[in-house]
């Protein structure tokens, strides 16, 4: 190798750790502010004596707000909206992959539409229909509005997951006397488990991130931690160590579940997201 | 405290859902709930002696904004359910969210909540829909307003803040009570009393004092150990909280106004040649001596600054201040001062207000326990104990401000006392009263930055009222 490669080659490297600092330094500087005690939070002056106490005041209720239990509520919503959805979804998705019919796009990009429409434009409407069916504040009307979010999400990519699959696999299942139904679920899903492992996890983060539905169409009993952990932020004097803390306890299950599936997802999305 | 850190954008599509709510109902979507009676008070049904247990057995639904003002409250409903029988829930949401949240319940026109928090400015977007009841008919009614709440004791000027005939452009303090005072702060100069000692300075007695000693803090504080101390701390995001506190208080302390009213129609004058070198003036100074990132600042920036002695002054809510000054709660606290700031030419100290007030649904199916519930929230005895015992500094009654014990707790707050009561008559709402007023001061701080960044303020301050005029038109 020549010194000019070399040379290249470390420069390129450099280059790859100032990035990665750039990148993880808000993460970095939020795990700092949450371990700070309240006193060294605005110092001018350097001074840092880590300790764990936004931690214990975030999990302990010190403050009165009920963290740990806005975390189960956006577990339960998430995982319930992406169950559901995968549910939904999955099959439209295939059907949307094999079947064309008058106006089938249509319904497509209609589906679509509900992904990107502003949530805000549909509120209002929403919080009444909600207050009067009795979902306001309930798991099952935040899973069934995060349906918006992450229905969408799931149909369209694994469509083209599904019409990347040849039929002739199908074909030849249904050749040998499955149904369309056992084709579906023993042949062609299968194929593309990388994919709804991928596909899972993003809907998942999306459901978990949202704010505005929890904010509008909930009270104390299904509140999530996105509208929860700004309680944090405090009404006299901000604290942003507990924020920190609350919002670094809110990254957790998706960035398990990404290391969980890890191996899927690479493959999953990269072959996804690519042949739409 | 009033982060007021609305997000522009949620806010103009919440009011432009509840702008669509009555075409919706119109188109029969059903919108509205609307059972509530017709042109008489519901207050008119309370007859007989006044009595607290009247509505006992009533769950009345609070909304509630976080601040150590709601705290104070919470943490004294126990005496309110003992004393009425009637039982409270409540949620509270952070305020950057908290108007969004109650937005969107008043303009559903279901009443998911009995009472609330809001601003004397929210008067003005929630009044005119019908969304907020009147309470004048049920101060008027001794049946349903026992006499110790004493209506007299409020400082009238807090009360007028929340009257309002709900026409663009009327005067405050005529028409229908929409909301009662509960928790106020006035506008006022806190300042780091070392710094000013070593650096030999004394607190600004007029505007061109105050720019010179904002820009003589931000050069000579750092040689004197303050390291990276700027002169002033002022908010600047892009956000109609930017305009309210420091700027309008110094502005009309200038004599300046926001619009003319002329034959009922609103024209705005915020660029009339002197309110243009006032603006140019303001920039200049947050300029010489202001914080560095000043147009991403919001009260938090402003408070947490002085507190962390990165900021020698402050200039905005008393609140803001106090809570940095009080024992441990910050690097500077104990060595933090109050002062009510610099008069304008002619000596005055108009000062702008907030006002946290309470306010009931209009739509509440509960408004006998809601205003059992609102008179006790603003009546002596919770006010008097929430002010001694906890935050709640700022009392909205003349009868807590004289209390021993709640002076007994302030005094150790240098100044603290004295510019209360220097500008507690000075004090009010000093916009005039439009339904426009929060697109028209989000703009205002727009140009402001604008002006801050180096355009003419005389032709962005021009665009600004041309763009206005046609608004509130």
């Amino acid at each position: 190798m020549t010194t000019r490669k070399r040379l290249s080659g470390l420069l390129a490297d450099a280059a790859l750790i100032l990035y990665f600092v750039f990148a993880l330094f808000p993460i970095a500087w939020m795990v700092i502010l949450s371990l700070k005690p309240a006193n060294e939070l605005f110092s001018t002056y350097f001074s840092f004596t880590p300790t764990l106490g936004s931690y214990r005041t975030v999990l302990g209720d010190s403050e009165g707000i009920p963290f740990v239990r806005f975390f189960v509520n956006s577990l339960v919503v998430s995982v319930g909206a992406v169950a559901l959805s995968l549910l939904v979804g999955l099959p439209a998705a295939y059907a949307s992959a094999r079947w064309r019919f008058k106006g089938s796009e249509n319904l497509m990009f209609t589906l679509l539409s509900f992904r990107f429409a502003p949530e805000l434009t549909v509120i209002i409407p929403l919080f009444v229909l909600y207050q009067r069916l009795g979902l306001f504040d309930t798991y099952v009307g935040m899973i069934w509005v995060l349906q918006l979010v992450t229905l969408p999400l799931i149909v369209w990519i694994m469509r083209s997951y599904f019409a990347d699959l040849t039929p002739e696999l199908e074909q030849a299942a249904l050749l040998d006397g499955y149904t369309r139904k056992q084709a579906f679920f023993k042949v062609a899903l299968p194929l593309v488990k990388p994919g709804v492992a991928a596909v899972s996890l993003l809907a998942f983060i999306f459901a978990w991130n949202n704010f505005v539905f929890p904010l509008i169409l909930t009270s104390n009993e299904a509140q999530t931690v996105t509208v929860g952990a700004l309680s944090f932020l405090g009404g006299d004097r901000p604290k942003y160590n507990l924020t920190a803390a609350a919002a670094l306890v809110s990254v957790v299950p998706p960035l398990l579940l990404a290391l969980t599936i890890q191996r899927y997802l690479v493959r999953g999305l990269s072959f996804g997201a690519v042949k739409s | 405290m009033d982060t007021h850190a609305h997000d522009r954008r949620h806010f103009l599509a919440l009011t432009a859902g509840a702008a669509a709510t009555p075409l919706l109902a119109a188109c029969g979507a059903g919108f509205g709930g609307g059972d509530d009676k017709g042109g008489g008070s519901a207050a008119d049904d309370v007859t007989g002696s006044f009595d607290w247990k009247r509505e006992k057995g009533r769950t009345v639904k609070a909304l509630l904004n976080k601040h150590p003002y709601t705290d104070a409250l919470i943490a004294d409903l126990k005496s309110f359910t003992t004393k009425t029988g009637i039982k409270v829930e409540y949620d509270v949401f952070p305020e950057d969210n908290y108007f969004d949240k109650l937005t969107v319940d008043l303009s559903s026109g279901r009443a998911s909540y009995d009472v609330f928090m809001l601003g004397a400015y929210m008067v003005w977007q929630y009044g005119p829909p019908g969304w907020l009841e009147d309470l004048g008919p049920w101060m008027r009614n001794s049946s349903a307003t026992g006499a110790e709440w004493d209506q007299a004791d409020f400082f009238p000027n807090l009360l007028q803040a929340d009257q309002w005939s709900l026409k663009d452009g009327a005067p405050l303090g005529r028409g229908g009570q929409y909301a009662l005072p509960w928790g106020w702060e006035t506008n006022v100069v806190a300042y780091n009393t070392e710094v000013f000692t070593k650096l030999g300075l004394k607190p600004a007695e007029s505007f061109d004092e105050l720019r010179e000693i904002a820009g003589a803090v931000k050069r000579k504080a750092p040689g004197a150990g303050y390291d990276g101390m700027y002169g002033i701390a002022v908010r600047g995001s892009r956000s109609w909280a930017t305009i309210h506190p420091g700027f309008m208080t110094m502005y009309a302390r200038n004599g300046l106004h926001d619009f003319t009213v002329d034959g009922g129609k609103l024209k705005p004058a915020m660029n009339t040649p002197e309110a243009v070198a006032f603006t140019q003036d303001w920039a200049g100074m947050v300029k010489q001596g202001g914080p560095p990132s000043w147009t991403s600042y919001t009260w938090y920036q402003c408070s947490s600054d002085l507190g962390a002695k990165k900021a020698g002054m402050l200039f905005d809510a008393d609140t803001a201040a106090y809570f940095q000054a009080v024992k441990g709660a910050s690097p500077a606290s104990g060595k933090i001062a109050f002062h009510p700031g610099p008069k304008g030419p002619d000596g005055s100290l108009a000062t702008n207000m907030w006002i946290w007030s309470l306010g009931m649904n209009a739509k509440s199916k509960k408004k006998s326990a809601s205003w059992l519930f609102l008179q006790w929230a603003t009546g002596k005895e919770h006010l008097r104990r929430a002010a001694v015992t906890g935050n709640h500094i700022d009392p909205v009654r003349k009868s807590i401000s004289q209390d021993a014990a709640y002076k007994d707790k302030m005094r150790h707050l240098p100044g603290f006392i004295e510019t209360f009561e220097t500008v507690v008559d000075q004090t009010k709402i000093q916009f005039t009263p439009q339904a426009q007023f929060f697109d028209a001061t989000t703009s205002w701080a727009a140009a402001l930055q604008e002006i801050y960044g180096g355009k003419n303020a005389k032709s962005v301050l021009n665009a600004l009222a041309g763009d206005l005029a046609a608004k509130v038109d």
